[in-house]
């Protein structure tokens, strides 16, 4: 597998919980989202198809949509966490720590036996 | 920045060509909403796009941005469509989830093509088992005149007789035999179907999002 492809997966296989992070702060509207991932993170994604996974986590439950009217020239759908968000979120970030933690290990496991094997030579 | 009439006629084209190619695939109700903030998604672009000499140029980096509206609609429809099938496990909603799917990759077409050919086998076991009634010498298991060691026949068929050399051995047992197995096949390509539906949204659950890669 290319490694193009391989990062493209971890973008994609993290872009749930980025967007449930996104809205864990407070109630966002979408265009809020997208640059808000695109401050923090390099999940630099084609706008127009960001709505419908919004619209997905809404159908899951995760997140609750609501309209404001009067707080630009023109209204602004709002997204913000729902309580099964909340605890799918909790969820998530202990599993990503927990795997990122295992990762890590790994890492420096390999590295340590990288430096005995030259240290032996 | 306030747009010209030329602008305000190509964000409102986007709009409609939007609308159109959602109309074919969700609600009427959740189609209204999609427009409803896709425009509002692009007056806040707009609104804070700096004012250019070619606004025309700023429109289309815009409307890059954002997508061509036919790919925004495929989106929503995959997502929910997808969505659907794995809820429901209605038939319709998971063939129709399924070429969806089969649009979008060399994968997705392989297992749609896989799962066509499940649900097409199973339809005609049932078919057959409502023929034979109707056609009792025309429906059944057909075994050929001679042997396979004489090298032509290959062994029973089953389906209608359209071949002279073969002879046609199946009574009206035929029939449970066709019912379970059509409806086996059926039963056993719609839950397959369930799962590779399952399976492809987990693996994939950005599926939708056309990532750029990090500069």
């Amino acid at each position: 597998m290319p490694l193009e492809t391989w990062q493209e997966q971890l973008r994609r296989g993290s872009l749930d919980l980025a967007i449930l992070l996104t809205v864990s702060a407070g109630p966002r509207y979408g265009l809020a989202i997208i640059q808000h991932l695109e401050a923090f993170t390099d999940l630099i994604v084609t706008e127009g198809t960001i709505y419908p996974i919004l619209g997905r986590l809404t159908r899951d439950g995760l997140l609750d949509s609501y309209w404001v009217e009067d707080e630009a020239p023109h209204p602004r759908k709002y997204y913000r966490l729902t309580r099964q968000g909340t605890r799918r979120l909790t969820d998530m970030k202990s599993q990503w720590r927990a795997f990122a933690g295992k990762i890590e290990r790994l890492m420096e496991a390999a590295s340590s036996a990288e430096r005995n094997n030259r240290d032996s030579e | 920045m306030i747009l010209s009439d030329t602008g305000t006629s190509r964000i409102n084209g986007y709009l409609f060509v939007l609308e159109r190619s959602l109309a074919t695939v969700l609600p009427r109700e959740s189609v209204r909403d999609v427009v409803r903030e896709i425009d509002s998604h692009l007056r806040d672009r707009i609104s804070a796009a700096q004012a250019v000499p070619d606004e025309r140029v700023m429109l289309e980096k815009i409307l890059t941005e954002l997508g061509p509206p036919q790919r925004v609609a495929q989106a929503y429809s995959v997502e929910r469509t997808v969505d659907e099938a794995i809820v429901t496990g209605k038939i319709w909603a998971i063939a129709r989830a399924v070429w969806h799917v089969a649009m979008s990759g060399v994968l997705g077409f392989l297992a749609g093509l896989g799962l066509f050919v499940g649900y097409f086998v199973g339809a005609i076991f049932v078919i057959l088992a409502i023929l034979k009634p109707i056609f009792p010498d025309n429906v059944g298991i057909w075994v050929g005149d001679r042997s396979i060691s004489e090298g032509v026949d290959i062994g029973p068929r089953v389906g209608v007789n359209v071949l002279g050399h073969v002879h046609n051995v199946g009574g009206y047992w035929v029939i449970p035999i066709f019912v379970v197995a059509g409806f086996g096949l059926l039963f056993l390509s719609n839950r397959g179907a369930r799962k590779f539906l399952v399976w492809w949204r987990g693996r994939r659950p950005g599926f939708s999002i056309t990532v750029r890669p990090a500069s």
